[in-house]
C-alpha cells in the first residue's frame, strides 16, 4: 500500500508546479493547432487518447516500467539500456529534446532541492564502482540499500532519500558523462522507484503529467473551454489506466511507437514559422 | 561552467516598451566595454523573429550567443515559476562560451506582475513605455515595484500621448523608493549609457 509521503510524491511529480521545464513542450500538439487538424475538444481527446496508446504505453510506460524494475535491482545498465531505446524510439528531434531536457531538469531539481546525488552526501552507493556497485547495497543512509522497498521507514520526503540514493546519483552522473540522455520517463521511473512508488503508480503519474500537460498547452494554443478541457480529461482516465496497468511490466523489447502523423506533425513543427512550445 | 558563473541581466516588461530595442543598444555597448555578451530572447516566435534577432546581433556575437527560447504561451512562468528551460540554455551558453561574462535574458511581453525569478536574473529590469500612459507606475505592479531598475522608455513620444514626464517621475518615485528609475529614448540613444552603468555598477563590478 502506497503511504501518505509517496502518495504526495506522486502528486508532487505530476504536478504542473514541477519546474523542469514540461509546459513548455506540446509534443506536436502545437502543430496540429498550426495545421487545423484538431479545432474541436473532441478531436483533441482522440488525437490524446492515439498518443496514449501509440506512444505513451508502449513507448514510455515500458521504458518507465524497465526503468524502475533495473533500479530496484541496483541495474544501472539496465536503466542505461531503457533510457537509449526510448531515444531511438522517439523519432522527432523536438521530441527528444523535450523529453531529455525535462528529465535532466528532473535530476538537477532534485540534486538542488532534496540532496545532492553526484556527492552521494546520504552515503548511498554512488562512489563510481560503475553498475554493479549500487548493487553491493551498502545501505548507507536513510535509503534501504537498493533491492527492498525504499519507502520503508520514516516520514520523511521520499524525494529526499531518492535524492541521495546511489541508483538516481549514477544515473545523474552517466547524463552529466553523456553515456546516457536522461529521457524523462526513464528518469521518473527510477525516481518514483527509489520514493517507493510502484511502476503502475509511476506509469499512472507519467501518462497523466503527460495528458495534462499536453491538454493545458492545447488550451493556451487553441480556443478551448476549461469545462471541456476538463471532460476531455476525465474522458482519457480509462485510457490512461488500461495502457498504464498494460505496459507497466512489459520487456523491454516489446517496446514500440506508432503514431506516424504525430512524428510527422514534430518534424514540421522544427520549421514552422509560428512556434510558442519547443515541441 | 553553468547558469551560476555568469551573471543575467532580465529584462521584463509589457509589449511593445521597447525591450528588444533596449537589448539592441545595450549589447554593443557592453561588447565595446570588453565584456562577452549573451542574449536570450524568450516567446521569439516567428522564424522572420528569429532570423532578424540573429542579424542584429551578427557582427558583434556569435551566432551560438544569440537564442529563442519558446515558454509555451506562457512568458510569466518562463521567467518566474519555471526558469528551467533558460537556465538550460545558460549552461549550453556557458559550455560553449566558458569566458562568457553576461546574459541578456528578454522576457516575452508580459503584464505589470511580471517578475524575473532571482534565480534566473542577478539583476533585473522593468521597461515601460511613455505611450502607455503615465498611471503605469501608480498601478503599482510587481514589475515596476520590485526590478531593481525601472527603465521609463520612449520619453520622446510623452507630448504627443499627453504624458507629462514629471507625473511618472514623481510616482515612480513614490512606489519604488530608494530604486532607481531612469527614462531612456532607445530610439536616439538617450540614457541607455545610464542603464549600462546601472548593470555595472551592480553585478559585473561586484
Amino acid at each position: 500500500m502506497t503511504s501518505s509521503a509517496a502518495l504526495l510524491t506522486a502528486m508532487r511529480l505530476s504536478d504542473s508546479m514541477l519546474p523542469v521545464g514540461t509546459y513548455t513542450a506540446s509534443y506536436g500538439v502545437e502543430q496540429y493547432l498550426n495545421e487545423d487538424e484538431i479545432e474541436t475538444a473532441d478531436e483533441l481527446g482522440e488525437l490524446l487518447g492515439g498518443y496514449l496508446r501509440g506512444v505513451i504505453g508502449p513507448a514510455e510506460t515500458v521504458a518507465l516500467g524497465h526503468a524502475h524494475r533495473s533500479a530496484a535491482a541496483g541495474d544501472l545498465d539496465g536503466v542505461l539500456a531503457a533510457d537509449e531505446r526510448l531515444g531511438a524510439a522517439t523519432l522527432p528531434a523536438e521530441f527528444r529534446d523535450s523529453s531529455t531536457k525535462a528529465g535532466r531538469k528532473l535530476l538537477e531539481l532534485l540534486a538542488e532541492t532534496d540532496g545532492d546525488p553526484v556527492d552521494d552526501g546520504g552515503g548511498g552507493a554512488a562512489a563510481g564502482d560503475g553498475g554493479g556497485g549500487a548493487a553491493t547495497g551498502d545501505g548507507g543512509g536513510a535509503v534501504d540499500g537498493v533491492n527492498g522497498d525504499p519507502a520503508a521507514g520514516d516520514g520523511a520526503d521520499p524525494l529526499a532519500r531518492a535524492a541521495v540514493d546511489g541508483t538516481v546519483a549514477e544515473f545523474a552522473a552517466a547524463c552529466e558523462a553523456g553515456r546516457a540522455d536522461g529521457h524523462y520517463p526513464v528518469v521518473l521511473g527510477v525516481v518514483c522507484q527509489r520514493a517507493g512508488l510502484s511502476s503502475r503508480e509511476a506509469a499512472l503519474a507519467n501518462a497523466y503529467g503527460s495528458v495534462s500537460g499536453l491538454l493545458a498547452a492545447a488550451q493556451r494554443l487553441g480556443r478551448f473551454g476549461h469545462t471541456a478541457i476538463q471532460s476531455q480529461l476525465s474522458a482519457l482516465f480509462p485510457v490512461i489506466e488500461s495502457v498504464s496497468d498494460r505496459y507497466h511490466d512489459a520487456e523491454l523489447d516489446a517496446m514500440c511507437s506508432f503514431a506516424p502523423l504525430a512524428d510527422v506533425m514534430g518534424m514540421s513543427h522544427e520549421r514552422a514559422d509560428r512556434r510558442l512550445f519547443m515541441s | 561552467m553553468g547558469y551560476r558563473d555568469v551573471a543575467k541581466v532580465g529584462l521584463g516588461g509589457p509589449v511593445g516598451s521597447g525591450k528588444t530595442a533596449l537589448v539592441q543598444r545595450l549589447v554593443p555597448r557592453l561588447d565595446d566595454a570588453g565584456y562577452d555578451v549573451g542574449v536570450i530572447a524568450n516567446d521569439i516566435m516567428t522564424q522572420e523573429d528569429a532570423d532578424r534577432l540573429r542579424d542584429s546581433f551578427a557582427d558583434r556575437l556569435p551566432t551560438d550567443l544569440v537564442a529563442g527560447v519558446e515558454t509555451g504561451a506562457c512568458p510569466h512562468t518562463g521567467i518566474r515559476e519555471d526558469p528551467s528551460m533558460n537556465l538550460a540554455k545558460i549552461d549550453e551558453f556557458t559550455e560553449r562560451h566558458p569566458e562568457l561574462d553576461v546574459v541578456l535574458i528578454e522576457s516575452g511581453g508580459d503584464n505589470l506582475a511580471a517578475t524575473f525569478n532571482p534565480e534566473l536574473a542577478d539583476y533585473f529590469m522593468f521597461v515601460i513605455s511613455v505611450a502607455e500612459g503615465d498611471d503605469i507606475p501608480r498601478k503599482r505592479g510587481p514589475g515596476v515595484t520590485q526590478a531593481d531598475l525601472l527603465v521609463v522608455n520612449k520619453t520622446d513620444l510623452a507630448p504627443h500621448v499627453d504624458v507629462d514626464l514629471d507625473v511618472l517621475r514623481d510616482d515612480a518615485e513614490t512606489v519604488r523608493g530608494d530604486d532607481p528609475t531612469v527614462f531612456t529614448n532607445c530610439k536616439a540613444e538617450e540614457g541607455v549609457g545610464e542603464v549600462v552603468d546601472s548593470i555595472e555598477r551592480s553585478i559585473l563590478f561586484a
